[in-house]
């Protein structure tokens, strides 16, 4: 369970203040206006951001005191996921083994993971020869590579055109069925998840305002407000 | 539409016109003679003064280049009170008068320097000198190293914010980091900067004679000069300089194919915590090369302050009309770079987008290149072009911001074609879906992007024309008087403590406009 | 902010433009920064020219005398000087054959030069001897020749000017070749472990001496005036060398190009009138070419007086020294 109790975070002009559950092997997608505070919560669970008081844990690991390379997290971004200068198969094997210094079976594996990913015969492509979404792919493998089992996602699609998205919502749901993780995802189009996510969570205002199955937040009394939020960008 | 597309880009329109104003003047002077151009071989005094340029400017490179990049590491790695105006001091000793940076190094350095007179109270008695290798370097390394860790620094601030939490969120080990974060810039930048750097020490000669200790220790910009000032051999001038070019178009060929630049992908500066920040050891390296590099520059950059004492006494109406002279010719000229830096680097684009990365190379050669023209020569040359059209009287006000403009264009450059590429992997797509182009596209996709590097090197090119003692020499004049012309002017008349202060005017002013385009370009979105 | 600056000097100059050709005649004289600078006699000789001619008189400056010669070269016949004042006997032969210049028609007999004058293309305005100069106070026992300058192994050291780059180094150059003649490249080679250095010009190497990088410094006998004159300070002083000192004579020249011949011509006879010769001596720190009646200033009685001046003509200038400069290369690059 990944457990988020009251963390408090305050900038000059933004207030934050997160509470929220996560059973472990949930994926729990995150929905609410742009500069609501959704990637924050996410840069706080990594560890890019600490709250001066609250609870943060996963798995009965009090992530707080540790560093963004010690916690339990594998993080994708938006963009700028891959080093440039690397290839393919060495941007996934980071996840491994940051050195880059790889046995023969860890390069085994990262073959595997970069098949899993719809990329055979990619290895040595670099990130300027690949799609926007192959890009995504290969960022997507290292953090499952990484066997790290809280994975976040910071809006890994919203470049994506949406059949493209929707290919890749598949990925994700296909691969944590192969191996358990929990993952907790930010996104702009709930309509995507609705489907697959197993939580939703609606942030707004720096709060997490409404947690329940997607279908409570989509369809509930909140509904009106997440759709506005979501149609005002 | 069609009408529209075979229009020239103005970027190859000035690519072509930069190219034709200096064969131009090359065989203005070249024929001036008659028509006949003077024949022309290399002896041993010219291998030997070739050889002594090679190897000090290599070195002098090669030392400023280590310098420069160990504090823009350090100094990315560490904030500290202060930080913002040690920026700002980075980018002034580049655009010191020769002569101030000279006495610089034996205020410190000199038998009587300070370094000799706290050696002497701690109870040495022996004597050292700096003339030859040592003083040319240190006078190279200090006017250059700044300059190197200034725009390594602007590098590495471009590092995405997404690269460094990855890097913290991998746990990347100082080296890891160094590998995958900082050498690929520093990778994109060296080739640039080794060549910028490398010409500079080459056609240094007012440093290299003050302090090279002898006459084998020239460069071929002292032959070029002699040729000009002394035996008024304007065609022997000619073919010199040809030569410097071809040396130096060779230097920057080299660096270029050892050091190929690896795909961009800046981003928007963020502040963003360093992964290696907390690592004890690079604490302590960190510390070593900024007291080092502190203690080699700051004393230095410090001398110049003995002006203060006299700076009363220079103040009058000939300084202030030099002042604003130079600030109006410093205006012209930044207009001219920025002008140009924007069309070719556009033009660079163009043929990256249409992957000719082979002409994209040229264009990219071009700022650079004009670096290793001798602007005396170029000056003569142009003049002797537009002699038939233009009152002579005129021709200083045509020639000094144009000339300085060329000068600066270099750097103006390397700050602006960085950013447009930027654009262009970012919105290229977009803007090309939506048919946008030229000045449609520069307003609304590249203005946004370009505000601030274009401040910034309208600021340094400003600062750089400040300094600039080189055309005014010839085209100087009752009215047309700037303030390094007044500095030499009162060092003509004795005048030395004045010159000082004019000196620090002249350092203040660059400073000023260091810290303005430093803000400029550190501002957020 | 900046663009009204720029537009209000770029108007300022095109008003003076405008301005200058509407009045009065104007007389354009070239010459070098620091005789128009603050310092320098200009402005003096400015004043007083105008109070007789009821004309005006514009300084057009280059940075030295190679400088002055390099722009008339380029502009040629277009030049708008009408008097070049500044040109020195090195570099006289060069400037001749441009021929910009016309003869000067003026008298140049009675003259307090220590040599004859009989060119008559140019005429000199003031002159001075090479020396070198050093700090008393610091330098007890300066050499009593060049010879012993050159030959005594622990002497003091020199900083010097680049004989290809200025023109005292040029100066220097020649001294060294009237004193040892063809031995000067062996002197060259005795002298080279004591030269600190040789600058691109007089103020670089200068400003070397006056930081207390060398003990003796290539100038002018008239420097120890203006220390004197000027700061009130005696310890600088020329050493006078008993073989004679090379003479540095400064020059003045009419051109060929003028549209006002007249006005030319009553400047080039102004050069050597009381007017203008009494603003050298504490103006441009030379010796007047014509002795003011008043007589000398008090600092400049003092000087060290050479028993010979030592001089080669603007033609053999002209000839050796590409094969001077090459002895002395190959002499001092040992």
């Amino acid at each position: 369970m990944l457990l988020i109790e009251s963390c408090r975070l305050t900038w000059p002009d933004f207030t934050a203040n997160y509470s929220l559950k996560v059973p472990t092997g949930h994926l729990c997608a995150v929905v609410g206006p742009s500069g609501g505070g959704k990637t924050t919560l996410l840069h706080m669970i990594a560890g890019f951001e600490v709250p001066e008081s609250g609870t943060l844990a996963f798995a009965g690991q009090d992530l707080l005191p540790l560093t963004p390379a010690e916690r339990p997290v594998a993080i994708v971004f938006q963009d700028h996921n891959l080093f440039p200068h690397l290839t393919a198969s060495q941007n996934v094997a980071l996840g491994l083994q940051p050195s880059l210094r790889l046995t023969g079976r860890e390069r085994a594996l990262v073959t595997d993971m970069l098949d899993a990913v719809g990329l055979s015969g990619f290895d040595q492509r670099r990130p300027g020869e690949m799609s926007g979404g192959q890009r995504q792919r290969v960022a997507f493998a290292r953090a499952l590579i990484s066997g790290r089992p809280l994975i976040l996602l910071d809006e890994p699609f919203s470049g994506l055109d949406p059949g493209l998205r929707r290919d890749m919502v598949q990925l994700v749901d296909e691969l944590r069925r192969r191996r358990p993780v929990t993952i907790v995802m930010t996104i702009h189009t709930p309509e995507d998840v609705a489907d697959l996510a197993d939580q939703m969570a609606f942030v707004t205002h720096g709060e997490v305002a409404a947690s329940g199955t997607p279908a409570d937040i989509l369809q509930g009394p909140l509904a009106a407000r997440v759709a506005a939020s979501i149609l005002d960008e | 539409m069609k009408l529209r597309s075979r229009l020239p880009h103005p970027g190859n329109v000035t690519a072509l016109a930069i190219a034709a104003l200096v064969a131009g003047s090359f065989i203005a002077l070249a024929t001036v003679d008659g028509g006949k151009p003077a024949l022309f071989s290399i002896g041993p005094y010219l291998i030997r003064v070739l050889a002594f340029s090679v190897i000090q400017a290599g070195l002098s490179t090669i030392l400023s280049l280590a310098l420069g990049v160990a504090l823009a590491l350090a100094l990315a790695r560490r904030r500290f009170f202060g930080r913002d105006v040690v920026l700002s001091l980075l980018s002034i000793t580049m655009v010191m008068p020769t002569i101030v940076a000279v006495f610089a190094v034996l205020a410190v350095y000199g038998r009587s320097g300070w370094l000799a007179e706290a050696l002497g109270a701690l109870g040495w008695n022996g004597s050292f000198t700096i003339f030859g290798y040592p003083g040319i370097l240190i006078a190279h390394v200090f006017l250059n190293a700044p300059f190197v860790a200034r725009i390594t620094l602007d590098g590495l601030d471009l590092v995405p914010a997404e690269q460094w939490r990855l890097a913290a969120s991998l746990g990347f080990t100082p080296a890891q980091t160094f590998r995958h974060l900082d050498w690929p810039v520093l990778r994109a930048e060296l080739a640039g900067l080794a060549g910028l750097v490398f010409l500079m020490c080459f056609k240094s000669f007012a440093i290299v004679l003050a302090l090279g200790g002898g006459p084998s220790r020239a460069t071929l910009e002292v032959a070029i000069y002699e040729a000009l000032k002394i035996d008024l051999d304007f065609g022997r001038a000619a073919w010199l300089a040809l030569i410097q070019l071809a040396i130096c178009l060779f230097m920057m060929l080299v660096l270029d194919w050892a050091f190929a630049r690896p795909p961009a992908t800046h981003t928007m500066r963020a502040q963003v915590r360093r992964p290696d920040e907390a690592n004890r050891r690079l604490k302590i390296i960190d510390a070593l090369i900024l007291v080092g590099g502190g203690l080699f520059i700051a004393p230095l950059a410090l001398s110049v302050l003995r002006g203060l004492r006299n700076i009363f006494d220079v103040v009058d109406a000939d300084l202030l009309q030099a002042f604003a002279t130079s600030a109006a010719i410093a205006t012209a000229a930044a207009l001219v770079a920025c002008g140009l830096a924007l069309s070719l680097a556009s033009a660079a684009r163009r043929r990256m987008i249409s992957r000719s990365r082979r002409l994209a190379a040229v264009y990219d050669f071009l700022p650079n290149s004009l670096l290793a023209v001798p602007p005396f020569a170029l000056t003569a040359g142009l003049f002797l072009m537009i002699r038939p059209f233009v009152d002579p009287a005129m021709a200083g006000l045509i020639l000094l911001p144009l000339i300085n403009g060329l000068a600066a264009l270099p750097f103006a450059y390397r700050y602006i074609a960085p950013r447009l590429m930027t654009t262009e992997e970012r919105y290229g797509r977009l803007a090309a879906s939506l048919g946008m182009t030229g000045l449609t596209k520069l307003r609304i996709v590249d203005w946004p992007v370009l505000r601030r590097p274009l401040v910034a090197s309208f600021a340094l090119a400003m600062a750089l024309s400040f300094g600039d003692f080189g055309v005014i020499a010839l085209f100087g004049g009752a009215e047309l008087r700037t303030l390094p012309y007044l500095l030499y002017e009162r060092l003509g008349s004795y005048r030395l403590d004045e010159a000082a202060a004019v000196g620090l005017i002249i350092v203040l002013a660059a400073f000023l406009l260091a810290h303005v385009s430093g803000r400029m370009s550190h501002a957020a979105d | 902010m900046l663009r009204r600056l720029l537009l209000a000097c770029l108007s300022l100059c095109f008003a003076t433009g405008i301005a200058h050709a509407q009045a009065k005649p104007t007389l354009t004289v070239y010459t070098y920064g620091s005789f128009a600078g603050k310092y320098g006699p200009g402005k003096t000789i400015k004043e007083r020219f105008e109070a007789t001619c009821s004309c005006e008189l514009v300084w057009v400056t280059a940075e030295d005398a190679g400088s002055l010669v390099g722009r008339l070269r380029l502009e040629g016949e277009t030049t708008k000087a009408d008097v070049v004042v500044g040109l020195d006997m090195n570099l006289a032969a060069e400037a001749k054959a441009l021929g910009v210049f016309a003869p000067h028609g003026a008298d140049v007999k009675d003259l307090s030069l220590p040599i004859r004058w009989a060119d008559d293309t140019f005429i000199p305005f003031d002159w001075g001897y090479l020396a070198f100069v050093y700090d008393s106070t610091k330098l007890a026992n300066p050499p009593k020749s060049l010879k012993e300058l050159v030959e005594n192994p622990n002497g003091p050291k020199v900083v010097l000017q680049d004989p290809r780059t200025s023109a005292p180094g040029l100066g220097f150059l020649l001294w060294m070749r009237q004193v040892y003649g063809d031995k000067a490249d062996d002197a060259w080679a005795q002298l080279k472990p004591r030269v600190v250095t040789f600058t691109k010009g007089w103020s670089e190497a200068y400003g070397l001496f006056m930081k207390g990088e060398a003990d003796m410094v290539m100038s002018y006998t008239t420097s120890p005036a203006y220390h004197v004159v000027a700061e009130k300070k005696d310890q600088y002083k020329a050493a006078a060398f008993s073989e004679g000192h090379y003479l540095h004579v400064e020059l003045a020249g009419a051109t060929r190009t003028t549209k006002q011949p007249e006005l030319a011509r009553t400047f080039m006879v102004f050069v050597l009138s009381e007017p203008f010769q009494s603003a050298m001596p504490e103006g441009n720190w030379m010796m007047p070419a014509k002795t003011p009646q008043a007589g000398l200033p008090g600092a400049f009685k003092d000087l060290v007086q050479p028993s010979k001046a030592l001089l080669f003509t603007p033609e053999e200038v002209q000839q050796n020294r590409r094969a001077f400069l090459d002895g002395w290369l190959n002499a001092a690059a040992r």
